[in-house]
């Protein structure tokens, strides 16, 4: 049970002024009233024209060639960046997804066309991803997608439906999990194959399904006999089960998997410091060092990504992890209004934290269930 | 030194296979002459002194850098103080003390301890493996200096003496017993921080035991006609384990990368933390999948699992050393937690 290691990896200073100078732009957004820091924000709070400034700093497509239009810095220039994002509740959802895996995922298997086209606006902040992975039948289960895609003359139809895709609404493509060819009796995961999908195309109907906070990010996206050009298919065909595993790693293994509400940590201890000091330094000391070791091991995961590795497990274990994290925070907050009461919060930060509680179940849904999380590291320690 | 080091882990991973059975772990005493052997040929290959100055006859590889072979030593439930040699032996070479040959071991605390005339008197308590030397390191702060302190002589009355432990435990009442050596430690290095790192490394070792133990006894116990590791709750479980372990040996790796300074002393509170609390997760798991036979003597399980108890206790348990980050970041700081943080 030694295999699965983090190695330890030093921010040098290059890292800590990346990081400064990011901190000092978002800063200078939030005091000029360009955004409300919010939690969860990579998730709900889309803002194309803060995405847009990112895009023009630099800070987007970071580690994608240059040749389109990618800044060719490392993962973990890419890591600092997004961290600081998160940590001030920054407006990111309209990229997200585009930024960390689905620009990556067309580097590494479009063609020429496909990356010369889309790459450069996603490193611009001007396109933007949803996943094509959920169906109404297919949840944990993702080998059962029965989205289909067949060839035709001139390329391929698709017909089918994906669900609880953040964001595509807003989007401009979706990468779609569909099956090409039928499951063979051995082995389910043959036969898939992923698709580059225009959003705008004819027969594509997205309907927005409110969550139970009432606010709108997921959809279904309804493919009606979707013509697709020959060019749409992502990579090989039949390999898309082997890809959307290496996308998954991408997805899974950030900072958002602990960072989701930070803001509100933030928020709490500046507004509670003095009762902490007298009554909560051991929760805070506990708070501190789960961050702590997180942080180290997201920040492991993306040095593994730069080295050209395939963390999907240790993906796993940060996920499983920075949920769990992200749960006991927000009871580790509850439990302090037996100190001073709920009510005698200030408004904002009664409202951040029951935001929170409201949001905090899909934290351990989202990028894969905790029990498929579980079901990955079993298998890797030879229990399936 | 990093290929150095390579092979003394190889090393000592084959002295430990071929001497150490489970038995050896339930007779240590000193008239055992399997424990005196298994010891001999670990003083041969130099291991006590690995962290020790060359000018006293060490390899001289520093204390973090070897904490891998403190997990491995405890990753084969070596029945010896070999770690805690190691770390003795360290601290005593750093304040310039020519450390003794054979067992070092040491005073995890101590009690109204009074120096008089090169001559000790107090409680040392929680010492391990007292039976097997008269050689032992006792940390004592004096007027803000802290000094190591070598007895070549222990002897005292036995106030407590914990049977039930896996490895011997003592508290001792000493009355002027004299002082080999006396110095102050170099940079004044916190016994309790070396202490909880040595610890953390220990139970790092031993939580990989468990887990492997866990796997192995799962896969073959059959019940309801197959075997418990195809079971998806079980599978949970021990994935479960593996997450809490590798939280910890990430914080593990940050110290041997790191060491311990003014600078990251927060590290190793962390360490402490996260392997403290693991240790809790994997004990209470992995007795949970084996059953009956995990609650055995004769099964070595417990072995690990008594230890994972002690480690988890010594020098500061998760609490101690929450409400040091805590307190440090509360009251030291008006930065707020993200700019501290990074």
């Amino acid at each position: 049970m030694s295999k699965f290691n983090f190695p330890f990896i030093k921010e040098t200073n290059e890292l800590s002024n990346l990081r400064k100078e990011v901190r000092e732009f978002i800063t200078t957004c939030i005091n000029n009233n360009e955004f409300t820091p919010s939690p969860d924000a990579w998730v709900f709070s889309a803002d194309p024209s803060f995405s847009k400034k990112l895009g023009s700093k630099g800070w987007l497509g970071m580690s994608f060639p240059k040749e389109y239009g990618g800044h060719q810095r490392t993962a973990l220039e890419r890591y600092v960046v997004t961290e600081e994002l998160l940590s001030l509740g920054a407006p990111v959802a309209a990229h997200w997804i585009a930024d960390r895996q689905s620009g990556s995922q067309i580097l590494r298997y479009g063609n020429e066309k496909q990356k010369s086209s889309i790459i450069p606006r996603i490193t611009a902040g001007e396109c933007f991803f949803a996943i094509g992975m959920s169906e109404p039948d297919s949840g944990s289960d993702l080998a059962s997608v029965k989205t289909k895609a067949t060839k035709t003359k001139n390329g391929w139809k698709l017909e089918g439906r994906k669900i609880w895709s953040t964001g595509a609404h807003l989007a401009h493509y979706m990468i779609v999990l569909a099956r090409t060819s039928p499951a063979s009796e051995k082995n389910r995961h043959e036969g898939l194959s992923q698709f580059l999908v225009d959003l705008s195309l004819p027969n594509v109907k997205i309907t927005g399904i409110p969550d139970m906070t009432g606010q709108r990010h997921f959809n279904e996206t309804l493919f009606d006999n979707v013509e697709l050009s020959d060019d749409s298919l992502l990579g090989e065909e039949g390999k898309g089960w082997k890809q959307v595993v290496g996308e998954l790693a991408l997805e899974r293994s950030g900072p958002e998997r602990f960072l989701s509400h930070f803001t509100l940590l933030d928020s709490f201890i500046n507004e509670f410091r003095n009762s902490l000091i007298h009554s909560g330094t051991k929760i805070v000391g506990k708070l501190i060092s789960e961050i702590q070791t997180l942080r180290r091991m997201s920040f492991s995961v993306a040095s593994m990504l730069q080295s050209g590795e395939s963390p999907e497990t240790q993906a796993a274990f940060v996920k499983e992890l920075g949920n769990k994290f992200e749960k006991m925070m927000i009871e580790t907050l509850r439990e302090f209004s037996n100190i001073v009461p709920l009510h005698e919060w200030p408004n904002q930060l009664q409202n951040l934290f029951e935001d929170a509680t409201l949001r905090i179940p899909s934290n351990s849904l989202r990028g894969g269930t905790t029990e498929i999380m579980k079901g990955i590291i079993a298998r890797q320690l030879g229990l399936r | 030194m990093i290929e150095e080091l390579e092979i003394i882990l190889e090393t000592t991973s084959k002295i430990l296979q071929k001497h150490i059975n489970h038995s050896l772990r339930q007779n240590i005493v000193s008239e055992n002459t399997d424990i005196l052997n298994l010891w001999n040929e670990i003083e041969k290959n130099g291991l006590p002194k690995i962290s020790v100055k060359e000018k006293f006859g060490g390899y001289e590889i520093p204390f973090f850098s070897i904490l891998p072979l403190i997990k491995i030593v405890n990753n084969h439930g070596t029945p010896l103080p070999l770690s805690e040699t190691i770390l003795s032996n360290y601290i005593l070479s750093e304040s310039d003390i020519n450390p003794p040959n054979g067992i070092v071991t040491f005073a995890t605390d101590t009690k109204n301890l009074q120096i008089k005339n090169n001559m000790i008197s107090g409680e040392l308590l929680s010492v391990p493996y007292l039976n097997l030397t008269k050689n032992l390191l006792i940390v004592h702060e004096l007027n803000n200096v802290k000094k190591a302190i070598l007895i070549d002589e222990i002897n005292g009355e036995i106030i407590n003496k914990k049977n039930f432990l896996a490895e011997p435990r003592y508290d001792i009442k000493v009355k002027n017993l004299n002082i080999a050596e006396i110095r102050p430690i170099k940079n004044n290095i916190d016994f309790n921080f070396l202490g909880a790192i040595l610890r953390s490394a220990q139970m790092i070792g031993a939580m990989e035991k468990v887990i492997d133990l866990s796997i192995k006894y799962c896969s073959e116990r059959k019940q309801f006609g197959r075997a418990l590791s195809k079971f998806q709750a079980i599978q949970h479980q021990i994935s479960e384990m593996a997450v809490e372990l590798s939280a910890s040996s990430a914080a593990l790796s940050t110290i041997t990368k790191l060491g311990l300074s003014e600078k990251n002393s927060n590290d190793t509170a962390i360490l402490k933390i996260r392997a403290g609390f693991a240790a809790g997760k994997i004990i209470a798991i992995s007795h949970q999948v084996h059953g009956a036979i995990g609650f055995t003597k004769e099964y070595e399980l417990s072995y690990f699992t008594k230890n994972l108890n002690s480690w988890r206790n010594d020098f500061g348990n998760e609490s101690f050393w929450e409400e040091f980050l805590g307190k440090r970041f509360l009251e030291k700081n008006n930065k707020n937690l993200w700019e501290y943080l990074t």
